[in-house]
């Protein structure tokens, strides 16, 4: 646990200075075949500040949280933020100020649970797959959490203190046929601590038989048929488009650093029927998965309406990105670790739900695929993108067929989003994310079902 | 104020004091000096410090790993009853252990101390070099580091390792633009002992950036084919990642390993000759011993097509009866052939040159699938034009037994030595 109000350390500001004592708590737990393979505990914490002097910065960091540590990387801070301005002379005007307070602690209020407990917990549900399932060839059960615990400070009066857990399970079944072994995974969780999610291993058994269920189809399932296709991506797929294939192309530093969509702002890029948001803590009167209240650099978040009715409306923005695109920074600054400095990252970035039913859509469909799951996703400054699809089944006359065998799609967003022709009411948060960028940070991700068109890779 | 011997040693004695059996303490230091230059401007330094202390307990087979950041000893104490009772709550599991004795080393590769002032000069230079030779190319972010890091292991076995590394590294992100038309993204890195010539020099940096602007007008492939694929050294790291995951404990363990049953058999053509070389000279970004404590050795993993080693740990050997890999691979150098790349694409009627690869994670099967970037149409033993929205699948397995060629011709990115591998059977289709 680290101190909530670190506003003593006031005083040792000289220059624009962010800074932050910072606590990463993990577990991770892992069963493979019945054998425990991973039994871990990490904890990280440390000091850390950020000197800003006319267009350059300076940061340094020290795993020891003490009165003398703060001085000293305050200290080294300034001297490299000093170090780059005498060389580089950039001149700057200083950033636009933006004060944040707020103190959310997310703590579960009930008993924690032992390691003991938790394994336990793990090994009901990995017995249980086992005996359930005979034909597996194996099988895989996975415990993580992550505790961010933040205090920041900064010298524009900013002062925020905050909590937020994350805990996922994921099962991941095995199987052969005919030679040719398959797998799926499935994911438990989200927000919150084990004791807020998860009370008894029963309650996770009919997702577990699903997963089960879709795995034999797609062991006895076809590939799909290469190239353009009518498709209904799931909210797993909508989400993961949302994030990485738009996304990215929409945080300021990618715009400045060459992304296509630097020339989109104000323009149509997706049909009407999208609108898409990067929350920043409530979706919906409900919590997001990743509630950030006021980001790295002090600024209260706001959420950020990236596309309005299928118009590029705004980027994601830091201080000094809104400085230079003229605009109030919307609190997406976020650092992973005490040791890491804040960057543009998004928070809960998701397309908003539309007004059609799933069933109507896949009955929409004569020829095409629901694609459901996937394994990854990557995506390009050109908002080109690739998804692998790990699960997904044909559709045929409006009606749901054939499992379908691993495959991949692709597709230059922009182009794609405006294929879409409907959108259903529903929306899924899919929680499970690591984003990749620099650091790796915990992100949230949702949508509706979309019907669009998109290229399959098929074999 | 203990030494940070002494506080390995306390670890360990106070591990067996609270019931292990078997003990083993991982203290490593960094301390990092990273320069950044963001969308072409130079905007960052950071001085940053790190510890990381890993302790592993075994009592009665049960293991318990926690790594905590903090030396004074009221952490440690209470980190050594926190890994006490992860192992007391674990399952007993006879694979578990701890390294055998060894004799006792230290290690030294590179140099002790950052020069900051040769680190801004050179990346400084190479945002006015860039700017200058490629000027529709954007340095969407780039950074030089040196990385000082200091590590002891020691167990209860009496396993005593120290190494000190001080290496710089750097990696470059860019894009092309040109009115409303923009290139992939593509990257280059490579680690260094010293920076004795400008940043663009190495590696494959000065070539992608090149290339980098001839991707903003691409066209289409045309058309669906099975045929040749040259895959870059950049994009054959990708690759070699994607296989060597077969060989690590997790894939034997579970058995969805497509290798489970390959040790010293033939995986690949007989041309393919990949070590995995932590110890070697020529890699700058070396290792000397393992995370399990084993002083890590030079191997072949793949000897003229013929699998010479798993990359088991020693908890996955135990678990799996198959041997103990004698690294924990990486450091991986692919043996030059004897084709030039020129040769190579002369060789090709129609196909593709490689040069970036996103795709979906192989299924256990092998099968892979996804989209070539940054890439080029080979036509009439010609690269002729960047292509668009192209993708590829094929089968890694059988990949690595279709290799026609391998290049003389190897990039060094101090980490990894790679050369251009021409496959045949690879299925290629355009929009």
């Amino acid at each position: 646990m680290i101190e909530k109000d670190i506003s003593k350390y006031n005083n040792l500001f000289s220059e624009y200075t962010e800074l932050r004592i910072q606590e990463n708590r993990s577990c991770a737990i892992s069963i493979v075949n019945g054998d425990i393979m991973g039994n871990n505990r990490s904890s990280e914490s440390g000091v850390s500040a950020r000197v800003y002097k006319k267009g350059v910065w300076g940061f340094s960091s020290n795993p020891t949280i003490a009165d003398e540590t703060v001085k000293t990387v305050i200290k080294a801070a300034t001297e490299n933020a000093l170090y780059l301005n005498d060389r580089e002379r950039k001149s700057k005007e200083p950033l636009p100020v933006s004060v944040g307070i707020s103190e959310k602690d997310f703590m579960t209020k009930r008993k924690r649970k032992t390691q003991k407990e938790m394994i336990d917990f793990l090994k009901i549900v990995d017995s249980y797959i086992g005996k359930t399932y005979s034909d597996l060839t194996a099988r895989t059960t996975v415990y993580r959490c992550l505790e961010m615990e933040k205090a920041l400070l900064t010298s524009e009066g900013s002062q925020a203190y905050s909590m937020v857990p994350r805990t996922l399970i994921y099962t991941s079944l095995n199987i052969a046929k005919d030679g040719q072994p398959f797998d799926l995974y499935e994911i438990f969780g989200g927000f919150g601590q084990f004791e807020e999610l998860f009370s008894k291993p029963e309650d996770l058994y009919e997702k577990i038989d699903k997963q089960y269920e879709h795995l034999k189809k797609k062991s006895e399932g076809v590939y799909a048929k290469a190239g353009i296709a009518d498709c209904i991506f799931g909210p797993d797929l909508a989400g993961i488009l949302a994030h990485e294939a738009i996304g990215h192309t929409v945080e300021a530093d990618i715009v400045l650093g060459g992304s296509i969509a630097a020339d989109y702002l104000n323009k149509q890029v997706a049909s009407p029927l999208i609108t898409m948001i990067d929350f920043a803590h409530t979706s919906m009167s409900k919590l997001c998965p990743v509630p950030l209240f006021v980001d790295d650099e002090g600024t209260q978040a706001e959420d950020a309406i990236l596309i309005e009715n299928g118009i590029l409306k705004t980027f994601m923005q830091n201080k000094e990105s809104a400085q230079h695109f003229g605009v109030k920074p919307t609190g997406n600054a976020r650092a992973y670790a005490y040791s890491d400095e804040p960057i543009i990252r998004m928070r809960n970035t998701a397309i908003v739900p539309g007004k059609d039913k799933l069933e109507d859509m896949i009955a929409s469909i004569d020829d095409g695929y629901y694609l459901m799951k996937s394994s990854n996703g990557q995506a390009d400054s050109t908002s080109e993108f690739m998804f692998g699809i790990v699960q997904g089944y044909e559709i045929k006359n409006g009606k749901l067929g054939r499992a379908i065998k691993d495959t991949t799609i692709s597709g230059i967003a922009f182009d794609m989003m405006k294929t879409i022709t409907m959108v259903s009411d529903d929306m899924v948060w899919s929680c499970g994310g690591m984003c990749g960028k620099k650091q790796l940070i915990p992100v949230g991700m949702g949508g509706p079902a979309l019907k669009c068109k998109v290229n399959i890779g098929g074999k | 104020m203990k030494s940070d011997r002494e506080l390995v040693k306390y670890c360990i004695d106070k591990m067996i004091e609270r019931g292990a059996e078997k003990a083993q303490c991982y203290l490593k230091h960094n301390k990092k000096h990273e320069l950044n230059v963001d969308a072409g401007e130079m905007k960052l330094l950071r001085t940053t410090f790190d510890t990381s202390i890993l302790l592993k307990a075994i009592i009665n087979d049960q293991k318990g790993d926690l790594k905590i950041n903090k030396k004074d000893e009221c952490s440690i104490d209470r980190a050594v009853d926190q890994v006490i009772e992860l192992a007391q709550s674990s399952l007993p599991d006879k694979a578990n252990d701890i390294a055998d004795k060894q004799p006792p080393k230290e290690f030294t590769s590179g140099r002790e101390k950052a020069d900051l002032d040769v680190m801004y000069d050179r990346l400084h230079d190479f945002v006015l070099y860039e700017k200058e030779r490629y000027p529709k190319t954007m340095i969407e972010q780039a950074i030089v580091d040196f990385t000082q890091s200091n590590i002891l292991i020691q167990n209860s076995n009496g396993v005593d390792f120290a190494g000190n590394r001080g290496l710089y590294s750097s990696s470059v992100m860019f894009t092309s633009k040109e009115g409303e038309k923009a290139s992939s993204f593509n990257y280059s890195g490579f680690a260094s002992k010293e920076l004795d010539k400008p940043l663009h020099e190495y590696a494959s940096v000065d070539m992608l950036l090149k290339q980098s602007g001839e991707q903003i007008h691409t066209s289409a492939f045309p058309g669906k084919m099975v045929g040749d694929v040259i895959i870059t050294p950049d994009c054959l790291s990708s690759f070699i990642y994607y296989i060597t995951a077969y060989l690590y404990d997790y894939s034997l363990i579970s058995g969805s390993s497509i290798f489970k049953d390959k040790l010293g058999k033939k995986i690949a053509h007989e041309s393919l000759i990949l070590h995995s070389y932590p110890r070697s000279q020529e890699i700058a970004k070396n290792y000397f011993f393992t995370y399990d404590g084993y002083e890590a050795q030079n191997m072949t993993l793949i000897d003229k097509g013929v699998l010479k080693s798993f990359l088991l740990s020693q908890y996955g050997a135990n678990k799996t009866g198959k041997p103990k890999a004698v690294n924990s691979g990486g450091c991986y150098i692919v043996e030059p052939g004897t084709t030039g790349f020129e040769e190579m694409v002369s060789s090709i009627d129609k196909g593709l040159l490689l040069c970036r690869f996103a795709g979906g994670n192989p299924s256990d099967n092998g099968d892979f699938s996804g989209v070539a970037k940054n890439s080029y149409l080979i036509e009439n033993g010609k690269i002729t034009k960047p292509v668009n929205e192209t993708m590829i699948a094929g089968n890694l397995a059988e990949m690595i037994k279709n290799i026609i060629n391998i290049s003389k011709e190897r990039i060094d990115y101090g980490s990894e030595i790679y050369p251009w591998i021409q496959v045949k059977g690879i299925t290629i289709s355009g929009k």
